[in-house]
């Protein structure tokens, strides 16, 4: 499981996940508000 | 108290309150966890009470908002939408690079790991720049309104946090210069890489709900 507290990499990677997950998200909204 | 006594060699003297030294007078070693890395174990008590300490923040943008229903942003104030984005970009840049410069540490790339700190130093030191010099043309002030007193209590927040990475940032490019880290050895610049990563995922967050949404 990953764990963003245990080392660099695995911060990198929760990091990268959060960034598209968060653009996913905001898009999705985005496009919502737009319609 | 065995594995001290063990450890020094000789039964630990006691004094009247009780209390358990060597002959020299220093306290008994201080327990550690065997699994876990002690400035790992520091950075992850740390991060995850700051994490708390966010949640709170975000908990009165919420109540604000979305319990008091209060226009975002407040009536007759705008965002810098362009110039936050900007910033977005270059704190996640950062984060490449401090990622890079960690995998030149493992890799006994000590030119990539200077170069990768510094850069990444550099990078946070610009996005602080970027929002000071947002918040002198800001046309709203913190106590403008509730909007305005979180709008500046998150991101200010923020910014706390991303001048102690700096901080850190600039002990490990220091130390990193001078030769202190080898493939082995590196925490003090993983530590630091793992708190500026959380950093930089308090920011996503912030920039999304407090910018965007």
């Amino acid at each position: 499981m990953l764990n963003p507290l245990r080392s660099e990499s695995e911060a990198f990677r929760f990091l990268v996940y959060v960034a598209v997950l968060v653009a996913l998200v905001v898009g999705v909204v985005v496009l919502v508000r737009a319609l | 108290m065995e594995s001290s006594s063990a450890a020094l060699g000789y039964a630990p003297l006691r004094d009247p309150a009780g209390a358990t030294h060597d002959e020299h007078g220093h306290p008994p070693e201080a327990n550690r966890s065997s699994r876990v890395d002690a400035q790992f174990l520091g950075m992850l008590l740390f991060i995850i009470s700051e994490v708390m300490l966010f949640g709170a923040f975000f908990t009165a943008y919420f109540f604000i908002r979305v319990v008091g229903g209060a226009e975002w942003p407040a009536e007759g104030t705008s965002l810098p939408v362009a110039v936050a984005g900007v910033n977005t970009a270059i704190l996640i840049s950062s984060s490449f690079t401090m990622h890079w410069a960690l995998e030149s540490a493992k890799a006994e790339n000590r030119a990539g790991m200077r170069v990768g700190l510094l850069v990444t130093f550099l990078l946070g030191l610009s996005f602080l720049c970027i929002q000071v010099n947002e918040y002198v043309h800001l046309d709203f002030g913190p106590a403008s309104s509730a909007q305005g007193t979180i709008f500046y209590g998150l991101t200010g927040l923020h910014g706390a946090h991303v001048f102690v990475g700096l901080l850190l940032l600039s002990f490990a490019t220091i130390r990193a210069f001078r030769g202190h880290f080898s493939p082995t050895e590196h925490r003090g610049v993983e530590v630091p890489g793992i708190y500026w990563h959380f950093v930089d995922v308090m920011w996503i967050i912030v920039f999304a709900t407090i910018y965007i949404l």
